[in-house]
């Protein structure tokens, strides 16, 4: 009786993770799908940082976009400041807004400066 | 500093006397309050102030000045323990038709400028509080404001019937933005409020799933004044007054 108890808990618990790994997936998928839209309407014409256009990105880069918005020009490290993100997570969602064709990067010295391009 | 945006749905909530109300009871506590007609549209604050500026915060937008220098002095003579600085929309027709017609490239830009200037009264004027007064409705103008607040104290009043248009700008707006939010219900007659003031803002809690903040009653009193009377400071004991005071704490504390 005791390990079948045991093995049932082990179910439990790998249920439990396949169900979590499950909502992982799902919020990936979505949140590729919004970036989808995002570069198709990048492509097809004018998309400007304005509200509009923060309203449709994801959650995560709406807060990097913000970040810019307020700065105007502002390394990694000064956006992670702004939003009390890590460092490394900052960069990888302003690169992803470069990619989007939101924001424009440029290297002063050592430093990587990311902008909005008036 | 705290950012706070007073929006509605629907025009003519009395968003712009709530504002207008609001700093004069944070500056009478002794605050500095830079107070923000946001409202291009249809701007109204300068009913109440009847300024003359050096420039209007159109011209802040269109980068002819700073922010600074868009600001009035309006707090002087009034008694204040503290101050307010407001900027104001120009109320031309040239300059409201300008705004109309504006693109998404220039928005972009409004938008920096609105978020620069959040900085700029919290750094150069040192204010403890922000309030802009918005243009009702989802409006580039008040959008850019709704996203560089940290609060959104959204003005219904009585004859509001269209709460799914409503609750879709909560959801689609506030939510979105992540902004804390709550409700000032104002000019409710008193027949409206049936079973007392907390069913009736249970009920519109329940449809809008943000806190309802206050609910201020219709006085005829008050709209005879036309929006020309800081009723706060004219009259401090009337229930108008009272209960704008009651609701700057909890709008403090958002």
């Amino acid at each position: 009786m005791g390990n079948e108890d045991a093995v049932i808990g082990l179910l439990k618990k790998i249920n439990e993770n396949l169900e979590e790994l499950g909502r992982k997936l799902d919020r990936i998928i979505e949140i590729q799908g919004s970036s989808r839209t995002i570069a198709k309407a990048m492509t097809s014409g004018e998309m400007p940082l304005d509200v509009d256009t923060l309203l449709s990105l994801p959650d995560h880069l709406r807060r990097t976009a913000m970040a810019i918005c307020a700065l105007g020009e502002a390394t990694a490290t000064q956006v992670a400041a702004e939003t009390s993100r890590a460092r490394a997570a900052e960069s990888d969602y302003l690169n992803q807004l470069v990619s989007l064709g939101l924001l424009k990067k440029r290297r002063k010295g050592r430093d990587v400066y990311f902008y909005i391009e008036r | 500093m705290k950012a706070i945006s007073l929006h509605s749905y629907k025009g003519g909530t009395g968003k712009t006397s709530i504002a207008a109300n609001l700093a004069a009871i944070y500056a009478r506590l002794g605050h500095k309050v830079c107070l923000l007609d946001y409202d291009f549209r249809a701007p109204s604050l300068s009913v109440l102030f009847k300024p003359n500026p050096r420039f209007w915060l159109n011209d802040y937008l269109n980068g002819r000045c700073e922010v600074e220098e868009a600001l009035v002095d309006v707090g002087k003579g009034l008694g204040l323990r503290g101050a307010i600085f407001a900027g104001f929309a120009d109320p031309s027709t040239k300059a409201i038709r300008d705004m109309m017609t504006k693109d998404r490239a220039w928005e972009m830009g409004a938008l920096h400028r609105t978020l620069s200037a959040k900085r700029a009264v919290q750094r150069a004027l040192g204010a403890d509080y922000l309030i802009f007064d918005t243009s009702p409705g989802i409006h580039y103008s008040s959008v850019n404001a709704l996203a560089s607040s940290d609060a959104i104290a959204l003005v219904m009043k009585g004859d509001d019937f269209d709460i799914e248009g409503t609750k879709e700008m909560v959801q689609g707006i506030y939510e979105v933005l992540g902004r804390k939010a709550g409700i000032i219900m104002n000019k409710i007659p008193m027949g409206l409020i049936g079973e007392g003031e907390e069913g009736f803002a249970k009920g519109i809690e329940d449809a809008l799933r943000i806190p309802v903040l206050g609910v201020i009653r219709c006085y005829c009193e008050l709209m005879a004044m036309g929006g020309r009377s800081i009723y706060a400071l004219d009259r401090p004991d009337h229930p108008f007054s009272k209960a704008l005071e009651g609701l700057s704490k909890r709008i403090a504390e958002m």
